[in-house]
């Protein structure tokens, strides 16, 4: 394997009890590569997601992280791993998942704090940084709850970029959003794929992902029923899965059979 | 009134006892209790059913029966605790029951979503647990605390059956002394009362000031 993968994931297979979560999942993501995971809900992929920092344990295949390896239906791997692996690999959640009893700034100083052992000092500097790069300078101590859900999602991307991540992960991080706050935290994420960070992301912002994107799974029923370039997937989708998902967010009107027309695209639907 | 005069010094002596004794048995029980929930929670099947089965023992058994085993049962095997030792002893191990259902239930409220967002900053359980989930499950669980403070006050009250110079066995022995079983026991309510009201007074506004300071 080429070192310029950074995630490397092959016939990855997820079980709860006897229901099958997702099912053969390949997926290769090279490094400054923005992957986004598309699909109807209930096909498995904030499941997907979370088994790459092994927030979730999976039952078959593997995945190989920054040259780390995770291996399904063995043993969990060791603290050591999980954590080498964690560090390395930020998240942030659909619900933001703050720690509310901490300041925006208490919030992003704790990781290197306690994971990587950073002076104090030096943790308060470098969250300064990252909260002022996301326009939250003002706001630092200030309680998560007297924060708004775009700026609460602003802080968490902030708290994962403290640790230094090589790969950040998102799970539907702006699905919890009020519409207009959510501009604001693609616009975090779009600025972290313009510096070269490699992306994975769940989402639901289409025209999102036909910008920022180089490229888009599909994932539908449990399985990966379409993969390539962005513009190419979501324009030209290739599988019929693909192209009724694609039809149904992208035309909701017209496919409830509604008398209005479809909304218009942009881009060169026919 | 002269009995009230009489007896209110001795009363106020058993109160001092019962909250020593009280204070004590929640301290160690509290810091046994969140490390037997932790156990619970993350110590793997074996030590989760050893505290499930000692949970339900101590819950299933009436508490007099407990006290008694304790300190008449133990006797005939050569462990002769004093009536203080074994009432202590026995308020410890009740408590530890039920402190670990406490703490078990405000960890498991809280570390779903937050011990996510920890575990996937790499930090340590024991990191999770002392940075982010603790701090935040104290806060949930303090109303059940303070139950559980005023529980094991109520409690010393089976404590004179073996003997501590508590409340209760002041107001007995006041009652064989005077036959005025009204005063004594009255003065005994009275005095318990006093107790848990003002637990129940500080625990409020602890709460408020948690509340506010969120």
């Amino acid at each position: 394997m080429s070192s310029d993968v950074a995630v490397d994931i092959q016939h990855l297979t997820k079980r709860f009890g006897p229901r099958t979560v997702f099912e053969d999942i390949s997926l290769q993501v090279k490094r400054s590569e923005v992957v986004a995971i598309i699909g109807p809900s209930g096909a498995g992929k904030s499941t997907f997601i979370r088994c790459i920092n092994y927030l979730h344990p999976f039952d078959e295949g593997r995945i190989r992280v920054l040259g780390r390896e995770l291996v399904g239906g063995a043993a969990p791997p060791s603290k050591a791993v999980l954590r080498e692996i964690r560090t390395h690999v930020g998240m942030a959640f659909q619900t933001f998942n703050l720690f509310p009893h901490l300041t925006a700034l208490g919030n992003v100083m704790l990781g290197p704090m306690e994971a990587k052992r950073m002076p104090r000092a030096e943790a308060q500097d470098k969250a300064m940084a990252l909260l002022t790069a996301v326009g939250l300078a003002e706001r630092a101590n200030a309680y998560p709850r007297r924060l708004s859900g775009g700026e609460q999602q602003r802080v968490a991307i902030c708290r994962a970029l403290a640790m230094d991540p090589e790969v950040m992960l998102f799970d539907e991080p702006t699905s919890m959003l009020d519409p207009e706050m959510v501009g604001e935290v693609l616009e975090a994420i779009r600025r972290l794929a313009g510096q070269g960070m490699t992306l994975i992301l769940v989402t639901h912002e289409m025209m999102f992902a036909k910008e920022v994107a180089n490229t888009v799974v599909v994932m539908a029923d449990g399985r990966l029923v379409e993969q390539g370039p962005a513009r190419e997937v979501l324009e030209h989708p290739q599988t019929d899965r693909a192209r009724t998902f694609l039809n149904r967010v992208l035309k909701p009107l017209a496919a409830e059979g509604s008398p209005l027309a479809p909304v218009s695209l942009g881009g060169d639907h026919p | 009134m002269h009995y009230v005069a009489l007896y209110w010094a001795v009363m106020a002596r058993g109160g001092a006892l019962d909250l020593e004794m009280t204070a004590i048995a929640v301290a160690i029980s509290v810091v046994v209790g969140v490390l037997a929930a932790i156990g619970k929670l993350y110590g793997g099947k074996l030590l989760a059913a050893i505290i499930t089965g000692y949970v339900e023992v101590i819950r299933g058994l009436p508490p007099i029966l407990q006290l008694f085993i304790i300190y008449f049962g133990l006797s005939q095997f050569q462990i002769n605790l004093s009536p203080f030792a074994a009432g202590l002893l026995w308020l410890i191990l009740y408590g530890i029951g039920y402190a670990v259902e406490i703490f078990r239930a405000g960890i498991a409220a809280v570390a779903e979503g937050q011990g996510e967002a920890a575990d996937a900053l790499g930090m340590t359980r024991a990191q999770g647990l002392r940075r982010v989930i603790l701090p935040q499950a104290w806060v949930i669980m303090l109303p059940s605390l303070m139950t559980f403070l005023v529980l094991q006050v109520k409690n010393t009250t089976l404590l004179y059956l073996v003997g501590v110079a508590d409340i209760m066995y002041q107001a007995r022995l006041g009652t064989s002394a005077t036959e005025q079983p009204a005063i004594m026991y009255g003065m005994a309510a009275v005095a318990y009362l006093v107790i848990n009201l003002t637990l129940s007074r500080l625990g409020g506004v602890l709460e408020r000031r948690v509340e506010a300071s969120r």
